[in-house]
This record gives C-alpha cells, structure tokens and sequence, in this order.
C-alpha cells in the first residue's frame, strides 16, 4: 500500500471515528425531539448524498451516450456507489428529528397556525413518519441500484482477476464475478442492464432528490413554496459530482500512476459539461431569486433576507463565488480548461460551493423557527456550528472517502474491459499531413 | 451420447471469426458454439448468429406491479380515511402519483436486477471450460459437441489458427 493511500486512509478513518463521537454527543446531550440542533448533520448528508448519489449517473449517461472520452471516468464515477450504504446509515437519524405532521399545540382560532405543517406526501392525516419510511426505501432502492450497477460493471474486470488473485481478494472476485465467461449472451445482458439501471438510476436520484430537497429543507421554512428549489438540488449534485470527479481523475493522472489510462481529452470534454452546469446552476438561482424578488410579500421577503441577504447572506455570497464566478472565470479560460489541472481546481470551487450550498440550506432550513406557521414571520438569525457540529461534518466527509478508499483497493479504479473496447475502435491516423485519431463507431 | 466442451485458444479475432465460418460449413449448430472474449466485440464482428435478449421484459413487467401497487395502495389509503383537505377530491391524483412513482421505479429496479441475474446465469454452481488467457485478450471459441466429434472439431479450430485447444480446465494454482 502507497505511504499516501495509508496516511489519506488513516486520517479519513480518523475523521469518520470523531465524527461518531460528535454524534453520540449531540443525541446523548439533544436528543432526537427537536431538528434544530440536527441542522449541521443534515446539511453534511445533504451534502453527500447530493455529490455521491448524483456521481454514478456520469457513468450511466455517458455510456448510453457512446461519449468514448468517458471510459477512464466510468469506474471512478461508479465507485460512489459503495458511499451509497453510508448515505442509507446517515439518514436513519434523520428519520426521528423533524416535527410531527400534525400540529401538536393548535390553538382554536390561530390564524396563522396550520393543523397540519406542508409536506409533498398525501394531503390525509399522517401517522407514523410514513414519508420518512418511503424517502429511507427510495435512498435504499438508490444505493441497491448503484451497487448492482457497479457490480455489473466490475464483473468482467474482477472475473479477470479472480484467477491470478490471492487470498481475500481471490475469493471475493469468486463469488462476485460468478461464472462470468465473457458470452456474446453476456455482453449482451450486461449491456442492456447497465442501460436499463442507468436509466432508472436516475430517474429515482432526480425523484430522491426532489423528495429530500422538500421534506428536509423547503418545507421546514414556513412559507417557502419554490419549485425551482428541488431543481437548483438537483442540479448542484451534478455540478458538484462532476467536479469531485475531476479532482479524483487529475489526482490519479498526476499521483496514481494512471497517466497512461486518463488522456487530456477526458478533462477538455468534461469541462464542457462543467461549464454548461456552471451556467445551468446560476440561471436558475437568478430565477428563484427574481420570482421571489418580485413577489414583494412579507413571507417571500422575508425568505430572501434569511437565505439570501441578511442572516446566511455571506454565505450565500461565498457559495455565489464558488458555485459560479470562481469555476466560471477558470474554465471560460481556454489555456486552463484544456489542461488537467484547470477542470481539477474548477472542480474544487464547485465542491467548496456546493458544501456551502447545503450548509445555507439546511441549517437554515432546519432552525427556521415554527414549522406550523403559515409564513415566515420574521427572519431568524445565522445558527452557526458548536465543536460537536463541526466533529459531525468532518466525520461525514470523513466517512465518505474512507469507504470510496477501502473500495478503491478491491476494485480497480479504471474499467479494464471498457479500456481494452474502447482501444480496438480506435487508432493513430494519417490524414494528410497530419496526425489524427481515427474512432470507429460500430453502432 | 453427451456433449463434451472443446475450447479453442486464437490470438487473432479474424482468425476466431473463420474458425466460427469452419464450424458453421462443418454443419455445428451455431447454438452450439459461442466466442469468449474479455471485452464486448461490436454485434456480427464473428459472423455469429444475432443474439437476442429479453431482458427488457423485466422491468415493464416490474413497473406494472409497482405501479398497481402504489395505486392500490395510494387510493385504499385514501377511501379507507374519506377526509376532505382542502376541497379537493377524496381520490386526488397528485399526491398518489408521489408514491405510486415510487412504488413504481422500486419495483422496476427490483425485476431489472433479478432479470439480469437470471439473463446472465451469473451464479452457476459449476465452473465451464474456460481459460486465463482469454483475460489477456485470446479469443475463444467453444464448441459443445458430441464427444465422438471432438477431434475432428479440434483440427478445425487448429487449422483455422488455434493457437491451443483446451478440453479440460487446468488445476487451480494453490492461493
């Protein structure tokens, strides 16, 4: 093992064990009865269930879309299934924090007081947290997809290895690579699940994520009613997902011995898409801020200053300039774009954004005052972290890439077979006086 | 009389294919012989018959169940706590379509999985002929035939460029 890989492996452990001590402190000291002091574990799930969840789409999307520059990004892309199981540990307790549907302390008359606070689900009375069991079942439903997805992916690749591994790893290529023989059959079903599953991957991560951006965020604010919100979800997870990758691609190219594998055209592609993101993100935040903007009510105002202006205004500043003017500015340069290095530090400006992104959110979302008010009555002041929130974030992201590490010594980290397709369709040309690739494209 | 495997080892795909046209004139079903490869060739680069799947089935017929499911579920819930909300309708489609889209994609993904592992025959509990060397990029050829045939077919595949013909599994290496 790499002196690196040990150290990055050690301090990530490290970092997940205190950040189940935070954890333990904050449920011992809080308790589950109230969401407010949960607001920093829900942004930093947020978080990672929105650049994990989002990152094995890249692979999906990219093959159904014979995009051949793809195939040194696919596995790093499909190994954020494995954070997948983290995601499911991570909501649990997410499941006992919000408030009850039903409005507990009612008065006759209130009238600004709603009997049952908003939700997205049935709009009959509530018993027993039911939407919080079917967000668990769809997060789970998410990680079992990716997981089959990278596992479909990685039998070719661990059936090679299966005969010359030793120990553990010989056993576990064993049973997960099955009898695969390399069939026409097998191709053939191993290409249509991968197309299928990627399809429906993600037509539940976009369902998932509206869910999440609802219950856990947009409807704990009161008042707030956005449907551009669950979009701007959405959307950062791609951004953000597409930029963690980058980062692990250059970090492989440069210090991981890949160069060979991951050629330069993966990064200029890539970062066009990026780019396209980048712009997507800030159009619609512009669009949810203008509509809110031009509203002009108490509540929609009022909003705008808690989010926007005034309580996480220099946050979402900081979220502006690492979501959009920073990676904007980096890529729109071409030198910088057509090099590794310009989509990699693109990446870290959107990854650093969109963390802020969740944390503006969800912490605000999660100590906005009442949550049976019919609207926000007044705006709520910046909740910031205490030790116990600050152990909690760092044992997420800590967590994270501890279980993306331990995968990355069981699975290979490029996608052999895809290589070995893509090299047959493809080779160094003359045209002319010039050098050029020459990519067949059998479909 | 069984069938018996017989597995012929080409370090050149073109040589593969002509081994697939030598069988084909030699009269061997081409149900019958199969090309392992360690990365997918576009469809016909063998001249192999066209493979079909029905893999497809798997989750259309998942999303039926789903989708029966989450109504069902979605409207009994409703009917069996007739409260009107709002003046809408006790049977409102827009929250059922939350759930029964749900409901839906689960038990699509679901089908789509257990369609996959049952297409591919992935957990077989016995080992085919196969050999390592495929992983390095050789091609096989494997021919199922009556064991009467099989060294008639050998020839074949060695006058086609077999590089070697395997009829039976090496001993595993000791981990």
């Amino acid at each position: 093992m790499p002196m690196a890989f040990g150290i990055a492996l050690a301090v990530s452990g490290l970092l997940l064990g205190l950040g189940i001590i935070g954890f333990a402190i904050r449920a011992v000291s809080d308790g589950f009865g109230a969401h407010g002091p949960w607001g920093y574990y829900a942004a930093i799930f947020s978080f990672i269930f929105m650049v994990t969840g989002a990152a094995p789409l890249a692979a999906s999307i990219f093959r159904v879309t014979k995009s051949h520059w793809r195939r040194p990004l696919t596995r790093v892309s499909e190994m954020f299934s494995l954070i997948g199981i983290f995601n499911i540990l991570l909501f649990i307790p997410l499941m006992f924090v919000l408030p009850a549907f039903r409005n507990p302390n009612l008065t006759p008359l209130a009238e600004n007081e709603l009997d049952l606070r908003r939700t997205i689900w049935f709009e009959v009375p509530i018993g027993a947290n039911a939407p919080q069991w079917l967000d668990l079942l769809g997060i789970a439903c998410l990680a079992l997809c990716a997981l089959v997805i990278l596992w479909l992916s990685a039998v070719p690749d661990m059936a090679q290895a299966r005969l010359r591994a030793t120990g553990f790893r010989r056993s576990f290529y064993g049973v997960l690579a099955g009898h695969w023989h390399g069939t026409k059959s097998q191709w053939l079903n191993q290409k249509a699940g991968l197309a299928l599953l990627g399809a429906f991957y993600f037509m539940l991560l976009v369902f998932m994520q509206f869910t999440i951006s609802s219950d856990y965020a947009q409807s704990l604010i009161p008042g707030w009613k956005d449907s551009i919100f669950p979009v701007i979800y959405t959307l950062t997870g791609f951004q953000s997902s597409l930029g963690l990758m980058l980062v692990i691609l250059f970090v492989l190219r440069r210090w991981g011995g890949y160069k060979g594998y991951i050629g330069i055209s993966l990064f200029w592609s890539a970062s066009k898409i990026l780019l396209g993101l980048t712009l997507l993100w800030v159009y619609h935040m512009f669009a949810f801020g203008i509509t809110y903007w031009y509203g002009r009510l108490e509540v929609e105002q009022n909003i705008l200053k808690y989010l926007l202006f005034q309580s996480y205004g220099w946050l979402f500043l900081a979220n502006l300039i690492f979501s959009f003017f920073l990676p904007f500015l980096t890529l729109l340069w071409n030198p910088v774009r057509r090099s590794d290095w310009g989509p990699a530090l693109a990446g870290v400006f959107v990854l650093i954004g969109a963390f802020l992104f969740s944390w503006r959110i969800f912490v605000g979302a999660f100590n906005a005052g009442d949550v049976y008010n019919i609207g926000l009555e007044h705006v709520p002041a910046f909740v910031g972290p205490d030790l116990w929130d600050v152990l909690i974030v760092l044992g997420g992201l800590g967590g994270a890439v501890f279980i993306y590490l331990l995968g990355s010594r069981l699975i290979p980290m490029m996608c052999v077979w895809e290589i070995k397709e893509g090299a047959m369709y493809q080779h160094m040309g003359t045209f002319m006086r010039g050098r050029y690739l020459v990519l067949a494209k059998p479909e | 009389m069984a069938k018996r495997p017989i597995l012929g080892l080409f370090e050149d795909a073109n040589y593969a294919a002509e081994a697939g046209d030598a069988l084909q004139e030699a009269d061997v079903s081409q149900d019958d012989y199969d090309f392992l490869t360690d990365a997918p060739y576009p469809e016909g680069a063998f001249g192999e018959r066209e493979e079909r799947h029905h893999l497809y089935w798997f989750p259309f017929v998942g999303a039926l169940v789903g989708l029966t499911a989450g109504i069902l579920m979605t409207s009994m819930t409703q009917l069996a706590y007739p409260l009107v909300q709002g003046g809408k309708p006790i049977l409102s489609l827009p929250p059922m379509a939350v759930i029964t889209y749900e409901s839906t994609m689960l038990s699509a993904i679901i089908f789509t999985i257990l369609g996959i592992i049952f297409e591919s025959r992935l957990p077989r509990p016995k080992m085919g002929l196969y050999d390592t060397r495929i992983t390095e990029g050789y091609i096989g050829v494997l021919v199922n035939v009556e064991e009467d045939q099989l060294p008639k077919v050998s020839a074949l595949l060695t006058q086609a460029g077999a590089v070697d013909v395997v009829l039976e599994n090496p001993e595993p290496a000791a981990a």
